[in-house]
């Protein structure tokens, strides 16, 4: 197999790799800009420069030349080169940073030139905190600047589109974000314009940089040059926790991480995964967090009246015993975990029920064979998996109105605002809701109300479009749950560090909320029904157990990547 | 410091300017379509043929606004915004409206100890209007203009992407100005190395009629 030694140290390679990402698989930090593994390589930040060598070959006999000690001698090119478009070689030699002081001090001086425009404002910066030019500032760069003059002053603040801001002076022109618009997103919508120290990237007069994933050039702006309206100055990166779960707008499950700060979501960024989204999330999943914190329902409601949970929970459970097992519908949801509809169907099987179905909301046309899809939640394969079919809007609106129906349950979903039936519909039948927001539709005629944790509060499965099984992890804490024994939620420094008695320590915006693996148990304990868990991954274990199409969709299993199930669940 | 923070020193350029020309006026005719086609065969990708068909809608059109650039984009096939960038790229290509005679004088490293900037300074009081400007019956624009690749002539200036005049004096732009607002545009100039002087009777071009060679060089009067 071909060889390449890297700092005297040989690995063995297959393929026509470069040697940057090579060097960045196998563990060696080489600094760099421009380069992104998804895109073409300019090699116009020069900040990845290595000595790249070859052993010398005796022209009459093809061997290689040896010197006194019987080493191979290692002709290495004049000028150092860029690894990000260097091909690799079998014998090649490199020297990085690790082992050459021409690399150190070609990184070094490459620095210099990039911050002698750059402002030095990191303080007043977005970025900072996660600017690669500031930590490899500080790990490869100069000490202090020699540059004593006024620096090349550019437009900053514009509106390049909707949704992203430029600051034309940050920027250190490494084209990652028109590369994204050429060969990513195929919107060619941004360019770099003007020359020289002049330059900076812009849509051309015109043009508005308004696409469904513009947002990803934030991203992958390696400086403070491209921020986010929404977030810009919001936050801190280092007050906020992160959480890595996934998106719960589209069928695609794009990979993700929550932003949290004092209990509310702030921001929503990808999170690779090779298999679903790779790098990239789209605007709309990420400008869909604010339902997570505003319009949140503050206590469990009977007949419109605030109870307590245990009250709320007895009357749920009363409505059930009331009427007839067989004139009770109840609907799932496709914008509830695996396992809350799995209860849901336990649920229904207890009352002597038939199968709960769900309400689809699909919106032809809006996917892009992408990261969008048409269908506009995130667990319906999911539901389909569990044999909770979809019925559609005038079949549920049938079965309401025909009088066959004495009580309606209704999971995390809200058929008045999906065109199913009106509230009007819904007199003289009993209505349980779980929903997320003030704002939904079907409250009005809502027997018992018990608000539910979202997307970013619960822990569950979801599964998507394409059959990959997925796991949730709570981002932000729910009232009565202490945010640092709550299960994998993602901490931050406070967490970590703090103690409650901190000042900055805040109990602000807790919803009063709980998940379906909470209420459901809790209303079938007062049926008389046994249904003990200790936690959703019990819940996920018997449903694997169980159900052929999650056959071995653990927690385990799923990870942080997740799992392809077919009909007969994970096979590989 | 606070006046900066109000008032940035650069301004962002018009993203919305008005349309110059009009849809009718738009448009390429065929043998212009068939010569882009032919530039477009000669390279690898369509977008090879950029440059040269900006520089036919230059000449079609006197500068190239944003709608001109489009124009251009459509016709090879390639992104508006590649387009609009190379365009802004080069400062050949007129973004905005010019004069008849676009005067760059060379004010770079030779030219400057030449007398370059006296001679753009001698330019611009006698048209009546600073660099970057036209005049207002709309003949000349004088620019400020880095090299040019004529240093063994300098002082010197290009005009309008065409001729070069050589060994600017003052006497040499009042006769050039004069020659242009008649409408007499310079010949081509060629110019030797002084080193080559004593070969080839001063010249190993051909067309030595042509060549115009100084053996003393000026120097500018600051330097002086």
């Amino acid at each position: 197999m071909a060889k390449v030694t890297i700092d005297n140290q040989t690995f063995e390679f297959e393929g026509q790799e470069k040697l940057l990402q090579f060097c960045l698989d196998h563990g060696v930090d080489l600094p760099h800009f421009c380069y992104h593994p998804s895109m073409s390589a300019p090699a116009n930040c020069r900040q990845c420069l290595v000595e790249v060598g070859m052993p010398q070959m005796n022209r009459e006999t093809g061997q290689p030349n040896m010197d006194e000690d019987g080493n191979t001698v290692i002709q290495f090119m004049p000028k150092l080169q860029t690894s990000c478009s260097m091909q690799m070689s079998d014998g090649m030699v490199v020297k990085t940073h690790c082992s050459s002081e021409t690399v150190k001090r070609a990184q070094k001086d490459t620095l210099e030139f990039l911050l002698i425009n750059h402002p030095l404002d990191c303080p007043i910066c977005d970025q900072a905190g996660h600017c690669p030019l500031q930590n490899q500032a500080y790990k490869h760069g100069p000490e202090g600047s020699r540059f004593e003059f006024e620096k090349v002053h550019k437009p900053k603040h514009i509106d390049l589109g909707p949704r992203v801001v430029l600051d034309g002076e940050r920027c250190i022109n490494c084209t990652r974000c028109i590369r994204f618009t050429r060969e990513v997103s195929k919107s060619d919508q941004l360019t770099i314009i003007e020359r020289g120290v002049k330059n900076y990237p812009m849509t051309p007069p015109g043009v508005e940089f308004d696409e469904p994933y513009s947002m990803n050039v934030i991203d992958i702006c390696p400086v403070g040059a491209l921020t986010s309206k929404d977030h810009r100055f919001k936050a801190r990166i280092w007050e906020m926790s992160k959480t890595a779960s996934i998106s719960a707008v589209g069928a695609k499950g794009s990979n993700c991480d929550y932003w949290v700060k004092d209990n509310l979501i702030l921001k929503v960024t990808p999170r690779t995964n090779m298999d679903v989204n790779e790098y990239w999330l789209a605007d709309e999943e990420r400008a869909d967090y604010k339902r997570f914190n505003e319009d949140r329902p503050t206590s469990p409601t009977v007949s419109g009246a605030d109870v307590s949970w245990d009250m709320a929970w007895k009357a749920a459970a009363d409505c059930l015993k009331e009427v007839d097992g067989n004139r009770v519908l109840f609907l799932g949801s496709a914008y509830a975990t695996v396992e809350d509809n799995y209860l849901l169907s336990r649920l229904a099987e207890a009352v002597g029920s038939s199968a709960p179905v769900y309400l689809p909301h699909v919106e032809n046309g809006h996917g892009d064979d992408w990261l969008r899809t048409d269908d506009r939640t995130p667990n319906a394969q999911g539901c389909e998996r569990l044999g909770i079919h979809a019925v559609s809007a005038d079949d549920l609106k049938a079965r309401l109105t025909s009088g066959e129906v004495d009580l309606l349950y209704v999971m995390e979903d809200d058929p008045v605002a999906s065109g199913a039936c009106s509230v009007a519909d819904l007199e003289g039948i009993k209505v349980v809701l779980h929903h997320y927001n003030t704002t939904n539709a079907t409250l009005p005629a809502a027997d018992v109300a018990l608000p539910a944790a979202t997307a970013v509060e619960t822990v569950g499965t979801y599964v998507n479009i394409d059959g990959h099984a997925q796991r949730l992890r709570p981002a932000k804490a729910i009232a009565g749950v202490n945010r640092t024994l709550s299960m994998e939620i993602g901490k931050c420094r406070a967490d970590r560090h703090g103690t409650p008695f901190d000042k900055w320590y805040t109990e602000s915006n807790l919803v009063n909320c709980h998940p379906g693996w909470v209420t459901i148990p809790s209303i079938a304990a007062e049926l008389g029904t046994e249904m003990t868990y200790k936690g959703p991954k019990a819940i996920m274990e018997e449903v694997t157990a169980s159900v052929l199409a999650f056959k071995g969709a653990t927690y385990d299993a799923m990870g942080e990547m997740g799992v392809r199930l077919t009909e007969a669940g994970v096979t590989a | 410091m606070a006046d900066f923070i109000k008032h940035p020193v650069v301004e962002l350029p018009d993203r919305k300017p008005e349309p110059v020309f009009g849809p009718d006026e738009l448009v390429f005719s065929e043998d212009e379509k068939a010569q882009v086609k032919t530039w477009i065969s000669r390279y690898p990708t369509a977008d090879g043929a950029i440059m040269r068909g900006l520089w036919l809608a230059q000449e079609k059109f006197g500068f190239l606004p944003p709608e001109v650039i489009q124009l251009v984009a459509d016709e090879i096939g390639i992104p508006y915004a590649n387009a609009y960038g190379v365009a802004t790229f080069y400062t050949q290509y007129f973004k905005e409206k010019k004069g008849t005679y676009v005067l760059d004088v060379c004010t770079c490293f030779s030219c400057q100890l030449c007398g370059g900037f006296d001679m753009l300074h001698y330019l611009e009081e006698k048209l009546g209007v600073h660099k970057g400007e036209t005049t207002p019956d709309g003949d000349f624009t004088i620019q400020e203009a880095e090299c040019l690749g004529a240093c063994g002539s300098a002082p010197m200036l290009q005009i309008t992407n065409g001729p070069f005049v050589h060994n600017l004096t003052e006497e040499k732009i009042d006769a050039l100005v004069d020659a242009l607002r008649e409408g007499q545009m310079p010949a081509f100039t060629s110019v030797t190395l002084p080193q080559d002087e004593d070969e080839l009777g001063g010249n190993r071009r051909t067309d030595v009629s042509a060549t115009d060679t100084y053996s003393v060089r000026p120097v500018s009067e600051t330097v002086r």
